[in-house]
């Protein structure tokens, strides 16, 4: 589904990517690892299209298709998502109107049928329930005033309602107490298809206890210096990443 | 001209944004006299017309008395006519109160709210020719007064200065809706004279290519009384906006509460924003805060849109919405505020986002 070749990415002039590979196939829940610094946001944001990444060599291919030249927005109807680590408030924009808009686009573009208000209000409501998204939360200004664990959340929600092929969570943990993270990640969980991949980005294995992979990169420098199955996060844990990243030098 | 009703030029500060006698040119704004006139007066609205003899005593005790700038001085000696409103005491108007602009030149209008009486009053602007126009309004103790003016685009000049007089407890909310014109400028003078008045200001202003200044003085004369102002603006092409707020508390007006803020959204290059707000304090015991903010939408925002899907002009118009809507809520009667937010959309639509 996801076949990264050889990506150099530059940010600002500065070479922040040298030469990642990564392969993730439908179906699989891969987990990105690594210490601070060492691209896994540049990552996240070079995948979902954000402007200012300047890709200086190599490849992303998504189904067959180079996601390079694409907009933001087409990528998220193509079913690209991103659970960001920081999601922006938006004051003045409700939050269901956000998700209304947002449903509606990605259908408009796939040439589907736009939905009406009261159709993307019981398909929510449906799936915030799980989430424990409360009908005064959907009111509310977009994430404004919103927790740590409701603004992830929210996140979650929109990945339950867009339905995307390639899930990418970025740091979806930070800021989460335990309880919270429990909650996150029984609804990411449940998301988990034959169809659907994931990447999930991470800086601690704390995650990774709840949210479990099919395979872990470590990412330090930028690139993919270890590779491993699940039993690699509790390595990480017990050696910590300075010693891993000396081990596959 | 005599000397004394010479147009202010750009050296007087507070034409400094706005170059009046070079919009106007030779002509100025001629010696014709505009129109103002009342749709269907809601039932208690008593009317007098000024262009008839016998001013009655309520129109011979507040005509004139307000005006207190060069501009409105010479509406005042050269317009011709116009029409005066008052609202007994104790009267709530349930009905919207039109008012109507037209015609070109100068022209009056006065309101007078007495003690308890309430009223909302829309305000129309048109935008065919150049005007000048000068509205007192005085509202007595524990008035209300909801007040929603909304000029169109013009390739005229439109000035108009409103000059309020606020007793005991009266409240008055205005806003302000621009959308340019040659040059516009809306110039409000309020007077807190009674203790516990408050006046509440909020503005929008979408300019494609047009210029649109709103010039605030609001004066604390008394303690215990109570301001706010939210002006937003979106500049687009070469469009120029400007909010100039004065606030001055008096010596002794002790407990007095005063908030200011303007945002302007520049959407490019050759877009200007002037935003001045200013205070002078002569009273110890106050609560003021002012502040005034520059900007283009935000990058992070904008990001996180997209990556949800919406295209970048549909985000870009999101943002812009969300930017102005908390000046719009603050439209107390639903029909007014859509009607000004429907013009908010159709602005948007020819502003290059």
């Amino acid at each position: 589904m996801l076949d990264i070749k050889n990506l150099h990415v530059a940010v600002g002039g500065k070479e922040i990517l040298k030469g990642l590979n990564l392969r993730v196939e439908a179906g699989q829940v891969h987990a990105i690892m690594g210490p601070n610094g060492s691209g896994k946001s540049t990552l996240s944001y070079v995948l979902a299209g954000r402007a200012g990444y300047d890709i200086t060599e190599g490849s992303i291919s998504y189904n067959g298709e180079d996601l390079v030249p694409l907009p933001p927005e087409e990528r998220a109807a193509k079913g690209v998502f991103l659970a960001m680590q920081y999601p922006v408030e938006i004051p003045g924009v409700t939050t269901m109107m956000f998700l209304k808009s947002a449903l509606n686009a990605q259908r408009r573009s796939r040439g589907e049928a736009e939905m009406d208000a009261i159709g993307v209000l019981k398909t929510v409501r449906k799936k915030a329930a799980a989430l424990n998204v409360s009908e005064e939360m959907l009111k509310r200004a977009l994430n404004v005033g919103f927790s740590g664990g409701e603004k992830k959340r929210l996140e979650i929600l929109q990945m339950a309602l867009f339905e995307p092929k390639l899930a990418i969570l970025d740091e979806t943990d930070s800021g989460l107490d335990i309880d919270a993270l429990r909650l996150v990640a029984e609804g990411v969980n449940g998301l988990r298809s034959p169809e659907r991949a994931m990447l999930v980005i991470t800086h601690y294995q704390r995650l990774l206890d709840y949210i479990v992979p099919d395979r872990i990169h470590v990412l330090a420098k930028g690139r993919i210096v270890a590779e491993g199955g699940k039993e690699l996060a509790l390595e990480l844990e017990a050696k910590g990443y300075e010693q891993i990243v000396k081990d596959a030098a | 001209m005599t000397a004394a009703l010479a147009l202010p030029t750009r050296r007087v500060e507070e034409w400094k944004y706005s170059d009046l006698a070079r919009a106007l040119g030779d002509a100025g704004f001629g010696e014709s006299s505009a129109r103002v006139s009342v749709g269907k007066p809601p039932a208690g609205v008593e009317i007098f017309d000024l262009d008839e003899p016998n001013r009655p005593d309520w129109v011979k005790a507040h005509y004139g008395k307000l005006s207190n700038n060069a501009v409105s001085a010479v509406s005042l000696a050269k317009a011709r006519g116009g029409i005066a409103l008052r609202i007994p005491k104790g009267k709530v108007v349930e009905e919207v109160l039109s008012l109507d602009f037209s015609g070109e030149g100068h022209v009056r209008a006065l309101l007078v709210l007495e003690e308890g009486a309430a009223l909302t009053l829309s305000e129309a602007f048109d935008a065919g020719e150049t005007r000048n126009a000068g509205l007192e309004i005085v509202l007595g103790p524990n008035a209300r007064l909801d007040h929603v003016r909304l000029s169109p685009v013009s390739d005229m000049v439109q000035v108009e200065e409103i000059s309020l007089t606020l007793a005991r407890d009266a409240v008055y909310r205005g806003h302000f809706a621009n959308f340019g014109a040659k040059l516009s400028r809306t110039e409000l003078a309020i007077a807190l004279n009674g203790e516990g008045a408050e006046a509440h200001l909020s503005g929008v202003s979408v300019l494609a290519d047009h210029h649109a200044d709103v010039t605030t003085q609001v004066s604390h004369a008394v303690g215990r009384t109570q301001s706010t102002q939210l002006f937003k603006k979106v500049v687009s092409g070469k469009a120029q906006a400007v909010y100039q707020g004065k606030v001055v508390v008096a010596h002794g007006a002790n407990g007095s509460d005063s908030r200011q803020t303007a945002k302007a959204l520049l959407l490019d290059g050759w877009a200007e924003a002037d935003l001045k707000p200013e205070l002078e304090i002569f009273a110890d015991d106050v609560k003021c805060a002012h502040g005034a903010a520059v900007g283009d939408l935000d990058a992070d925002s904008l990001f996180y849109l997209r990556a949800r899907g919406i295209p970048e002009q549909e985000a870009r118009h999101l943002l812009i919405h969300a930017f102005l809507e908390d000046a719009l809520t603050d439209i107390a009667n639903a029909d007014l505020r859509e009607t000004v937010r429907g013009a908010v959309s159709d602005a948007l639509n020819r502003v290059s986002a």
